[in-house]
């Protein structure tokens, strides 16, 4: 006699299905709870987690950007020179230094940024971008002591 | 995902105890080389053991090189490192130059490199050489003996021209281009 009812009554899903679920399982261990131990409700958040991943790389991009915009900004605004014009005047300079350079020689190497200020400024000025203020910390700007900023 | 979470450490490129700033001492302890004395898998592995491996031993002295045998087994690289740590490289299908690069980077290791999330890949112990940015950097130490109400410290930074101080810099400037001229025609024209 061969018992064949026996295994239609079986609900495992194939002989993987502990290590299928333990990649889950994985992923989902500093979780709080249910979602921690119990695989329908882990499978759903951990797809979630993966899924913010994927979008937060995209993010964190802008975010790192964003932050160091914000750090040239205040740099380039010490001496008086807004952040379109500074980069306007290093760019027609031909100094291609990204965000990132900007923002470290900014915290790191304060006298390498006030010298690419400088240039920046000087450039902008001759080249009558608005906005240059005359107020700065260090207003001898080299090469423009006949040029008036009216 | 955030890396808060993972139960991996994370850190920044180090050499242990300074290593290199004195004497460098090889952070590998011993090597273990398992292969297949048949299998085609280990075809790359047999060939650095005949052509490469003593000369390896040869020129570090200071690791311990184990050579095991085993049937039916993929190749495998096992590096045991001097703070305990253990790293195991799949060597299956790798030819010979493969291998070589593998234990290369095995000997040049700190610890098995799996064990640590760097956060930057780079280390440095001089990050300004002009030194740091500071609030008080571009502010004078006369600030300090400013006494409070002052009048100048007050004012805006930057006060753009008046119209009337245009038009009085103006007229002095036409004053100047009149010259002497000017002033004999206003002495006529009073005695007039």
């Amino acid at each position: 006699m061969v018992f064949l009812s026996l295994t239609q009554l079986v609900r495992s899903r194939g002989p993987d299905e502990f290590w299928r679920k333990r990649r889950i399982f994985k992923m989902a261990a500093h979780y709080r709870n249910r979602p921690r131990n119990v695989y329908s409700l882990a499978v759903r958040i951990v797809h979630r987690a993966l899924a913010y991943a994927t979008k937060g790389r995209k993010l964190k991009k802008l975010d790192m950007a964003a932050l160091w915009t914000t750090r040239v900004e205040a740099g380039c605004q010490q001496y008086g020179v807004p952040l379109e014009a500074f980069k306007e005047g290093l760019a027609r300079s031909d100094i291609m230094l990204n965000k990132k350079m900007l923002s470290d020689l900014a915290i790191w190497e304060p006298r390498s940024f006030e010298a690419l200020v400088k240039i920046s400024r000087e450039r902008a000025a001759v080249e009558g971008l608005p906005d240059i203020k005359q107020r700065s910390a260090f207003n001898q700007v080299y090469g423009l002591s006949n040029l008036k900023l009216d | 995902m955030s890396n808060s979470h993972l139960f991996l450490k994370s850190g920044f490129p180090r050499a242990p105890l300074q290593n290199g700033l004195g004497r460098y001492v090889c952070q590998l302890q011993r090597i273990t080389l398992k292969f297949c004395k048949n299998n085609g898998s280990s075809r790359g592995m047999r060939d650095f053991i005949e052509n490469h491996l003593v000369d390896f031993a040869k020129e570090n002295p200071g690791i311990v090189v184990y050579v095991k045998p085993r049937r039916h087994r993929t190749p495998v690289l096992v590096g045991e490192y001097l703070n305990g740590e253990r790293e195991w490289l799949n060597c299956r299908n790798n030819t010979k130059d493969e291998i070589s690069k593998w234990i290369e980077l095995l000997k040049t290791q700190n610890g098995c490199s799996s064990s640590l999330r760097l956060r930057k890949m780079w280390h440095t112990d001089v990050p300004s050489v002009q030194g740091p940015w500071t609030p008080f950097l571009l502010r004078s130490p006369d600030a300090n003996s400013i006494e409070y109400p002052n009048i100048d410290a007050s004012k805006p930074l930057d006060i753009p021209k008046t119209a009337t101080d245009k038009l009085i810099e103006l007229f002095k400037k036409q004053k100047l281009e009149a010259g002497d001229g000017a002033e004999d025609l206003l002495k006529q024209k009073r005695a007039e």
